[in-house]
């Protein structure tokens, strides 16, 4: 493995969790998820002379990884299978604390927006990218990711301040 | 609770998640997708003209089955059944564009060094049993896509990496028209890892 190699598997090595869970949130299917950034984590890799100077190398491979995830749904000519949001609020809570796995109240409320608004809200709070950054990553104006993220907050709010007033009671 | 604290609130129990494949796994599919990239047009026209002699055969194959209609002389190599072309390197690009002679298909993979069991009728062959292989479902289809892949936009259309294929192992191609809402049908190609055996890959 040459320079070139040990450059991206040490960028492979920070970015590969974060980006399985921004994609994870768009497309709600763990397994495709994986697939869906393993596939573009091996382009970045076969374009790694132009991606590894990219200004956002992590956003180039969740961008790629969405665009993937279109392909296939244009290809198959069906709706990609997201998880059922009942079946993941039956899973035990994780305890943020331990860096457990994703928290089943918030992916089961994640999972009721649109898809759209995952990817805002993925990109945006998980990503950490800022209103034009996630409009570039998404190819739309930043106007949008801002009315999209506002609609998402409030249906999250709906959906997640109801469950913690539950759980102090 | 306002716009802030939501975010705090997502923020913090989003938990972690970690992604499992190996790096070595990620490069070597990586180099699958660069050899697919690199290949110049003119070495895909020298490769054609190189392989001509070699696939007369293969092509010959596929126009005896064409329609009756077609009257005889008119061999235009474009109603081919299947065309099998290798690539410089490793790659062999099949492309289907009529549903007829897979027995021919078969052995000519066969012959490039490819177990396959090829079926044009939608189904796998029943005498054909799923390639054991290890890792979660994930890493299996990342195994599958370094041996094979279907060409995005054509999917009548894929590439084999015989090098990539694990020992014991074999390809099970199956073809079949799918019925789109589009201008016209297309056939759509699917493969999988199969266990290379005489009833299932031919001896």
């Amino acid at each position: 493995m040459g320079t070139q190699g040990l450059d991206f598997a040490e960028f492979y090595r920070k970015a590969k969790d974060e980006c399985l869970l921004t994609v994870l949130v768009s497309v709600g299917d763990r397994d495709t998820a994986q697939d869906l950034v393993a596939e573009a984590f091996a382009r970045a890799w076969a374009s790694w002379r132009t991606v590894g100077r990219h200004p956002a190398p992590t956003a180039w491979v969740v961008r790629t990884a969405l665009n993937l995830s279109i392909s296939r749904w244009r290809r198959r000519r069906r709706e990609l299978s997201v998880a059922d949001p009942a079946r993941i609020a039956d899973q035990p809570a994780a305890d943020p604390a331990a860096g457990g796995p994703v928290d089943p109240t918030v992916m089961t409320a994640l999972l009721r927006l649109p898809e759209r608004q995952r990817q805002v809200v993925a990109l945006r709070l998980f990503l950490d990218l800022d209103t034009a950054g996630t409009a570039k990553v998404l190819g739309i104006a930043p106007g949008t990711v801002q009315a999209h993220l506002g609609r998402a907050l409030a249906a999250l709010r709906d959906d997640l301040v109801p469950i913690r007033k539950e759980s102090r009671s | 609770m306002n716009d802030d604290e939501l975010i705090t609130v997502l923020r913090e129990q989003r938990g972690t998640i970690t992604m499992d494949t190996p790096v070595e796994q990620i490069i070597g599919r990586g180099r699958a997708v660069r050899s697919r990239r690199r290949l110049p047009a003119a070495a895909l026209a020298t490769a054609v003209l190189a392989t001509a002699v070699l696939t007369a055969a293969a092509v010959t194959a596929a126009v005896t089955a064409l329609p009756a209609s077609h009257p005889a002389g008119t061999h235009d190599a474009k109603l081919a059944a299947w065309t099998v072309v290798r690539q410089p390197g490793d790659g062999i690009v099949v492309t289907v564009s009529e549903l007829r002679d897979p027995a021919g298909l078969q052995s000519t993979l066969r012959a490039d060094g490819v177990p396959a069991s090829v079926t044009f009728t939608g189904q796998g062959n029943p005498a054909c049993q799923g390639y054991p292989g290890t890792g979660t479902q994930s890493q299996r289809r990342l195994l599958l896509g370094s041996v094979a892949t279907v060409r995005q936009g054509s999917p009548n259309v894929m590439t084999i990496y015989p090098a990539a294929l694990p020992s014991g192992a074999g390809l099970a191609i199956a073809a079949a028209m799918q019925n789109y809402s589009g201008p016209r049908d297309s056939i759509e190609l699917t493969v999988s890892l199969v266990q290379a055996s005489p009833r299932c890959t031919g001896s």
